[in-house]
């Protein structure tokens, strides 16, 4: 058991700052996610907790205790990389017994938590075979179940499905979330892929030069994004952020295709921002201001339109397979209660409730 | 004329069939995606047609003319691989320049060609910066530049965007489609991602293990897969698949699931197509393609687990292993363990015959 805790940490390397004044805490069993473009200090975090940097100012905290001056062997942290590293030499089972026989384990305790380890991650028929004769999907499980046998206070896990295809990895992750649940161990996983982020976090961190912009469930930092930053970064397609235009009563985006009442005092606003599912798109019935299809990419159960109205492109994520033609005029609409405000800074102001406004909002 | 046309294409090396008699007609102008998993076949048929590759058997034809025997220079055609091959000495205004420089364009042609290139692909700001500096998104967007610039009629590229990060991956499709559009180039696109075929290709021919599996619109790949692989391959998540027997109903004709304890009925036509089959056919429907119902209608199902992406819920449903998987928007409030009341729409559903894997036509 383990809750990990950052208090203002800073790293540099020379000039520059890998991770910047990070706060956070991941609660005890936790699957915590840190999510962010690359060279974002997502790994060095890693390291940091795992012990193998050290923080240049700041407090790294394992259960309530200051482990800055801890060796890494005695964080008892176990660590899966992106690039497996299985000794070749051995078999799966002999892979997965390594940190066991390492610490001189009994036999029978080694072989107890081998087995254990191998049925959770359905290994047991292929415990024989060596790394060589698996395939990624395997192997990615044997490292995995490397690591299970230690018990540890905590894993971490640095991009470890990337390597594999997109059905697998579609696979494995619900799979690496159903053993963290069971395992009941705390989980710190750094992933480049926003689905993956989104499907296995209970709370993800969200990066940007090395500075937490937010930290949250992924269904909070998608639906209440801080800043235009992580309202950009979460999501596809990416959110529509688009200038706010004053109007009497409330606000227009693009061109005056969507219009808004917004509340009184509803103040500093300048950018707009609508999720592509939450636009609807309608035929043109002449009222208001229509826009223009520029693009659409059927993906089979969803369809993405690319609609213009004056000079910034709009995208609208449609279900199913709707007749959608490039240059046809058509309405856009929105549900008010869904758009996020932005003030001139990129963060994101208090959320208003809003009613449409007649023209092109049905 | 730009068309390409494999006829009967085999390649071997050694005992190995890399691909097996591949015919393919790609029209001028036309967007073709070479889609499936690695060792499908679809680097081998891409460098068969660039020129590396020779074939075992069958020709290829550029419009009227027989390829066999053409240099790989000689084919007139621009390619864009994985491991973009810039030079890092050069910046990217030389770079984008080196291929019109080489065929000795005049300065003027290759000063607007190089400019208007950089605004289709977002690389003016750093035209004079070097290219050692710059960030693999770019390098390969230089890449493809380069290539672009000398406007082939045909243009080939081999899973150019697998290097690039994800939010990159999405802005670069949709700058290719626009380059495709811009200079009307037969284009020939080799990806494992499904996302990519269908999103840019006109067209997309699915391979596996040699054989070309079908050739089709990305609708029509999605909603009529030809086979269990083409099936699985295509979507996100795949279809779903359940074993199943024909059994008359009262109602009509319906497939019996065995021990998942379920009789979805069919439709008339699908019910043709099932009494076709000899034995046992595979129920699929797609995970978008279905919708909640009440209790006592439809199939019943436990939700193993439940995974919220954006704007999307997926469902994994099933008891104890997963057995099917549904998507719906988020509001729904899904819990784990619940029993979960759905039917797949009637016409969306495609079944397949268990033994060969194939699709019966029934819609």
């Amino acid at each position: 058991m383990a809750e990990i805790a950052f208090r203002n940490v800073t790293k540099r390397y020379k000039d520059i700052l890998a991770v910047d004044d990070a706060s956070f805490t991941v609660a005890d069993n936790e699957f915590f996610c840190f999510f962010g473009p690359p060279l974002s200090g997502k790994s060095t975090i890693l390291w940091l907790i795992l012990g193998l940097e050290k923080p240049d100012s700041g407090e790294i905290l394992i259960d309530g205790k200051v482990v800055n001056g801890v060796s890494p062997a005695a964080r008892n942290i176990a660590m899966v990389f992106q690039n497996l590293a299985l000794f070749p030499h051995m078999t799966a089972a002999d892979n997965v017994r390594f940190p066991l026989v390492e610490r001189h384990e009994a036999p029978a305790k080694i072989e107890a938590r081998l087995k254990d380890a191998a049925e959770k991650l359905h290994i047991t028929h292929i415990l024989h075979k060596m790394p060589g004769q698996l395939s990624g999907g395997e192997r990615q499980r044997v490292a995995i179940a490397r690591a299970l046998v230690r018990d540890p206070a905590a894993y971490l896990m640095d991009d470890p499905i990337s390597a594999l295809d997109a059905r697998l990895r579609e696979e494995t992750r619900v799979e690496l979330k159903r053993i963290q649940r069971e395992a009941g161990r705390t989980l710190i996983y750094v992933t480049h892929d926003q689905e993956e982020a989104m499907s296995v976090a209970d709370r993800m961190a969200i990066l940007e030069h090395g500075a937490i912009r937010q930290v949250g469930s992924p269904v909070e930092i998608y639906d209440h994004p801080a800043t235009t930053y992580v309202a950009r970064f979460l999501g596809s397609p990416v959110m529509n952020i688009l200038p706010a235009n004053r109007i009497d009563g409330g606000f227009e985006v693009a061109s005056g295709a969507i219009r808004f009442d917004a509340p009184e005092g509803m103040v500093g606003v300048a950018e707009l921002g609508l999720r592509p599912e939450d636009l609807r798109v309608s035929a043109f019935a002449g009222v208001g201001q229509p826009a223009t299809v520029s693009e659409v990419e059927p993906l089979g159960g969803y369809t993405v339109v690319t609609l213009k109205s004056g000079t910034q492109p709009l995208r609208a994520l449609l279900r199913g397979q709707p007749d959608m033609r490039v240059g046809a005029q058509v309405a856009l609409g929105c549900d008010p209660a869904r758009v996020i405000y932005f003030g001139e800074n990129g963060q994101a102001l208090p959320r208003p409730l809003a009613k449409p406004l007649g023209g092109g909002t049905q | 004329m730009s068309t390409i046309r494999l006829e009967n294409l085999v390649k071997r090396f050694g005992p190995f069939t890399a691909l097996k008699t591949m015919d393919l007609t790609i029209a001028d102008g036309e967007f073709v995606a070479l889609l499936g998993p690695s060792g499908c076949g679809k680097s081998t048929t891409m460098n068969m047609i660039a020129g590396m590759e020779q074939p075992s058997e069958g020709r290829i034809l550029f419009g009227a003319r027989d390829m066999a025997g053409v240099a790989m220079g000689q084919r007139g055609v621009g390619f864009v691989f994985q491991n973009y091959a810039i030079f890092t000495h050069m910046t990217v205004r030389q770079n984008l320049a080196y291929g019109l420089k080489a065929t000795r364009r005049p300065a003027e042609e290759v000063a607007r060609r190089v400019g208007s290139m950089a605004e289709l692909l977002q690389l003016t700001p750093m035209l004079d910066r070097p290219a050692a500096g710059l960030s693999v998104n770019i390098l390969q967007r230089v890449a493809i530049g380069r290539s672009a610039v000398m406007e082939p009629a045909i243009f080939l590229l081999d899973e150019p965007l697998s290097n690039v990060d994800a939010a990159f991956r999405a802005v670069m499709r949709t700058e290719l489609k626009q380059l495709q559009r811009t200079f009307k180039q037969t284009m020939v696109y080799v990806t494992h991602d499904q996302l990519e075929a269908m999103t840019m290709a006109d067209r997309i021919a699915v391979m596996d293990h040699g054989v070309l599996q079908q050739v089709g619109t990305p609708l029509q790949i999605y909603n009529d897969p030809a086979n269990l692989f083409v099936s699985r391959f295509i979507g996100s998540p795949g279809m779903n698949l359940l074993q199943g027997r024909p059994v008359e109903t009262p109602a009509g004709m319906a497939v019996d699931l065995g021990p998942l304890g379920l009789t979805p009925p069919l439709t008339p036509p699908q019910a043709v197509a099932v009494r076709a089959a000899k034995g046992e056919v595979i129920y699929g429907f797609r995970p978008e393609q279905a919708a909640l119902v009440p209790e006592g209608q439809g199939m019943a199902m436990p939700v193993n687990f439940v995974e919220r992406i954006g704007a999307r819920t997926i469902l994994h449903l099933g008891q104890g292993s997963d057995v099917a998987k549904v998507v719906f928007e988020n509001d729904a409030g899904f819990e784990t363990g619940k029993m979960l009341h759905f039917a797949p729409h009637a016409a969306a559903v495609r079944l397949f015959d268990a033994a060969t894997g194939t699709a019966l036509k029934g819609h």
